[in-house]
């Protein structure tokens, strides 16, 4: 794959961050390969399915549903859409001027393909989609100390994409964890509810089968027919675990820690262990409730009272992983991800009594990803190899129009529009500096950025508002415009010195920034704007801080 | 969403259509309880519509760490665990205030005193998100902290501020938008003595106007996949760049105070943030939180209290008489508090620990009646005896006096109303 020096030196630094050593998880190995085993069926069966062939499947099956329902698909998008959203959907930044332009020029037939697994293949894949989970995870912290996981979860998670590590097993060391949270990524799951019986089950069932119970936290659920005694069964997975300061003389922390000592009766749901989960007397929420065996809901499979937590939470990991719905979940999330919207929305309420759009593609899905050992990158290759995914995208539908007639335009998430700002203007990654750590959250760039352009991914993304403060920072952050002059050592006037001819310069800045030339309109526009500023450097600088100020720039279409 | 749809009811439209209709189904069903022949989309707006008329504000005052209940507004002179702090006459006869607040006992008659504050959370985190929020923090459910129910509720959205600004920087817990969406988190602001970040345009106007048009004309012909969504984009630019240009800027700007009212309300930081919060609220924001930290004294509590509440006891005072005169107090409610009180028990490094059991809050403004205390603690300060009042009761109470039916319910992402308050009755005390 092309890549400018100055693209690998960027992010050469920007991924040392995250290269810390891996730590495996003994013990749950061999259980989730026999899941693995089991869910690729008998020995001597068939080869789970390649992804360009279940790729086939999935838009043989989407095109029947769509003809159903009377729909016209999008053309193919152009190379220039493609390159900019695949590299923004799976390595989270936008490809250099030298990328669209070689992919452009390349005539293979496959390059499509080609580009997908090259992209799968960089660092940045793994750095990406740790920020998305670790966006998911926290977004639903109950307390903010939780960000204190948040280097962690990014650095173990992307090592742990980067290596392709099946989905089933990630899922497995998020449901186990134990340890310090500034050490151990998958403790977040576990620490950004505080270690909360309760929510930590609310939250293990939302993220990894996109089911919601917790509805039937308080009363039998309106919708769906999940009982309540069913939610605090699962609940009774967790409650020997408990989140504790750990205080050395150097730092403070926080650890996520299970006791299997019997334990005086404490109030329930609390952040310290207790030896069972008791559901509360809606009628009397100070009586000490029902105690509740640990029982799964999907399957109706039951640990007796009294079971280790270890054994409590590796078993869960075992039933929940083996469970249809364990794929189903993921495989929907990303395929909204990348295809713009789900089969099943939104992406964390999903369930047997729930309506959805081409149920057989999400099958073949989900199938095929089960088969192929949880592989992410297997479904990841898949989606993007169909022409579903690679479809011109359109804004989002209307209800009653039928689905996946284009792929969807989206918001870019915090860091992929940070990422996006320092490959137009050529930024190093923000620098912490060696500060303590209170000091770097305050002040790095990245940080304040992406607290400023948060959103919780599992949202519709039809309800994600852009906001005055998000506008005013693009608009005036002087971070940026000294990155926008065309006086200073910057991109820009390099390319000054280098050329005067406005239509050249204009080209330039469209491709760095939006991976496209401009269309004859724009160009017109552009040349007619050069050609009124007081000084060609002012004109080009304008045009800069337009583009990344456009509607086009924060969004992946 | 574009910003002018902002005080609209979420109903999860966007340029006029309806984009989910599993949301558009859970709002239906959280209106179902409304009664009238309009539909409920329109009896909703014209609620909101006469709320608005009426322009009620709030001025959070958060005291962040817990301040003692003994050394600012329940002084226990008589008994060893008020620790020797003496007690002050105010201006109403039979109150006493600590002797930390001398010129808030001047204007006592203006300020409800409430002792018997109660709750369970011992913890900073989850007691700032209850006291913000009126709810324990949940995973389920983002809930909308109360300024931006307030802002949502009260806001003008045709106005060049915004509706919810925090002063005194970011603090944990306290909350956002949450279910409303960004549009409803606050301006946060590292300090009252310099203007909000990115507020200052990067070239002169003459030239921003050009940037904007160039924006723009370049918008017809972008690339973008959603033009519906796209042509939103150039409103929010515009509505940012509005702002930064407003006249109303100067709000942020307490540098043109006279120098008697800026020395009327003294010489802290948190005086700056009173001050500029009377600006905000004169400007028609609806709601203002000014953060003032450091009560958490486990370490040294008589003298910290003490500091502590010099920083605060005069801008607080002042900042009442001062709304007061300029005719914003029937307007204006004005809230002191922390997220919770501190032991009775002094412990062996002179400091008092985390004490939820009892603690105060102080009420002036909007319809509170002022010079009265409302509940009482036994003498020792270790148990309310009086008038309990919850957090339910109090925020009850608080949206009362803003006109915002506490009874609303915010539809979360999966179609769950949740009530502003659950439960709780509004202490009625305070208004009659």
């Amino acid at each position: 794959m092309l890549q400018s020096r100055r693209h690998v030196l960027r992010n050469g630094r920007r991924h040392a961050a995250s290269g810390r050593p891996w730590r495996g998880a003994v013990g749950l190995g061999i259980v989730t390969a026999m899941a693995t085993a089991l869910a690729a069926g008998p020995a001597g069966a068939a080869e789970p399915p390649a992804p360009r062939e279940a790729a086939a499947a999935v838009d043989a099956a989407i095109d029947a549903s769509m003809e159903a329902a009377g729909g016209a698909p999008a053309p193919a998008c152009d190379d220039a859409a493609f390159l900019r959203r695949a590299w923004l959907d799976l390595t989270g930044d936008i490809p250099t001027p030298e990328h669209v332009i070689a992919f452009a020029l390349d005539r293979s037939a496959e390059k499509r393909g080609a580009v997908i697994r090259a992209l799968l293949d960089d660092p940045h894949y793994g750095l990406n989609w740790a920020r998305y989970w670790r966006d998911v995870i926290l977004a639903r912290r109950i307390e903010d100390r939780a960000l204190a996981v948040a280097d962690a979860l990014e650095a173990d998670l992307s090592a742990w994409l980067n290596a392709d590590e099946p989905w089933d097993r990630i899922a497995a060391r998020f449901i186990t964890a134990e340890g310090d949270v500034r050490e151990e990524g998958a403790t977040a799951l576990a620490f950004a509810q505080d270690g909360r019986t309760e929510e930590f089950a609310a939250e293990t069932s939302r993220i990894f089968l996109g089911m919601q119970l917790q509805c039937a936290q308080c009363h039998d659920h309106p919708y769906d027919s999940w009982k309540r005694g069913q939610f605090h069964e699962l609940a009774a997975f967790f409650p020997r675990v408990g989140v504790r300061p750990v205080q050395t003389t150097t730092r403070r922390s926080f650890e996520v820690f299970a006791s299997d000592r019997p334990l005086g009766r404490r109030p329930n749901n609390e952040n310290r262990p207790q030896a069972e989960h008791r559901m509360p007397d809606l009628n009397d929420p100070a009586a000490p409730g029902t105690t509740m065996a640990p029982r799964f809901f999907l399957t109706g499979s039951r640990l007796p009272l009294g079971s280790r937590d270890a054994e409590r939470r590796a078993t869960l990991a075992d039933w929940l992983t083996e469970s249809p719905w364990f794929s189903r979940a993921v495989v929907n999330r990303l395929w909204s991800e990348l295809a713009g919207e789900g089969f099943y929305e939104p992406v964390d309420d999903l369930g047997p009594e729930r309506p959805l759009q081409a149920e057989e593609a999400l099958e073949i899905l989900a199938s095929g990803f089960a088969a192929n050992g949880f592989s992410l990158k297997w479904l990841m290759e898949t989606i993007c190899l169909t022409t579903a995914y690679q479809r011109e995208s359109r804004g989002r539908r209307l209800p009653d129009d039928p689905a996946f007639t284009a792929n969807v335009a989206q918001p870019l998430r915090g860091d992929q529009l940070f990422n996006a700002l320092l490959s137009t203007l050529d930024m190093p990654e923000p620098a912490d500096n060696g500060q303590p750590r209170a000091a770097r959250n305050a002040t790095n760039f990245r940080r304040r950025f992406g607290e400023t352009f948060f959103y919780d991914p599992s949202d519709p993304r039809e309800t994600v508002a852009a906001s005055i403060p998000q506008a005013l920072l693009l608009m005036n952050s002087p971070s940026l415009q000294q990155r926008i002059s065309g006086e200073r050592p910057t991109w820009l006037a390099s390319l000054l010195a280098e050329t005067d001819d406005p239509e050249q310069i204009i080209a330039e800045i469209y491709l760095r920034a939006l991976s496209r030339p401009p269309r004859d309109a724009e160009l017109a526009t552009a040349v007619a704007y050069l050609g009124e500023s007081p000084r060609l450097a002012e004109g080009a600088e304008d045009l800069c801080w337009a583009l990344i100020n456009s509607a086009e720039f924060r969004s992946r279409r | 969403m574009s910003p002018t749809l902002q005080h609209r009811v979420a109903v999860a439209t966007q340029g006029g259509r309806v984009v989910s209709r599993r949301d558009f189904i859970g709002n239906a069903a959280a209106a179902a309880s409304l009664a009238g022949s309009a539909p409920w989309w329109e009896t909703l707006c014209a609620s909101a519509d006469e709320l608005r008329t009426r322009r009620k504000a709030c001025i959070l005052l958060w005291m962040q760490g817990g301040p003692s209940q003994f050394e600012t507004f329940s002084p226990k002179p008589q008994h060893p665990n008020g620790g020797g702090v003496k007690a002050l006459s105010t201006n109403v006869p039979g109150i006493e205030v600590s002797a930390n607040f001398p010129r808030c006992a001047e204007i006592a008659n203006r300020l409800a005193i409430v002792r018997s504050l109660a709750s369970k959370e011992g913890n900073h985190q989850r007691a700032t998100y209850l006291l913000h929020h009126g709810h324990l923090p949940m995973a389920s459910v983002q809930h909308p902290t109360l300024g931006a129910n307030a802002a949502r509720h009260l806001g003008d959205a045709s106005r060049h501020l915004p509706n919810y600004v925090r002063i005194g920087g970011p603090l944990a817990n306290a909350g956002a938008g949450g279910m409303l969406g960004v549009q409803y988190d606050p301006l946060v602001l590292g300090s009252a003595r310099r203007p909000p970040e990115n507020t200052r345009p990067p070239v002169e106007g003459e030239r921003f106007e050009r940037r904007l048009r160039l924006m723009a004309d370049l918008q017809a012909n972008a690339a973008t996949g959603d033009e519906a969504s796209a042509a939103d984009h150039p409103r929010l630019v515009a509505k940012a760049a509005e702002m930064i240009f407003s006249p109303d800027m100067d709000a942020f700007d307490i540098g043109r105070e006279t120098e008697a009212v800026r020395e009327a309300y003294g010489e802290s930081e948190f005086a700056a943030g009173c001050l500029m919060a009377r600006r905000l609220i004169e400007r028609g924001v609806t709601f203002v939180e000014v953060v003032h930290r450091g009560w958490d004294t486990h370490l040294d509590n008589f003298a910290k209290s003490s500091e502590l509440a010099a920083e605060v006891d005069q801008p607080m005072a002042q900042l009442v008489v001062d709304l007061e005169a300029r005719g914003l107090l029937d307007s204006t409610l004005v809230v002191w508090m922390g997220e919770f009180g501190r032991t009775p028990r002094i412990n062996p490094r002179g400091g008092r620990d985390h004490y939820p059991r009892a603690f105060n809050g102080v009420l002036a403004g909007a319809g509170i009646r002022g010079g009265q205390v409302v509940g009482a603690t036994d003498p020792s300060g270790s148990e309310v005896v009086e008038r309990p009042v919850t957090v339910n009761d109090l925020f009850r109470s608080v949206y009362h006096a803003l006109g915002v039916d506490a009874d609303h319910e915010n539809v979360s992402r999966i179609g769950r109303p949740i009530k502003l308050v659950d439960g709780g009755e509004v202490v009625r005390e305070l208004f009659s």
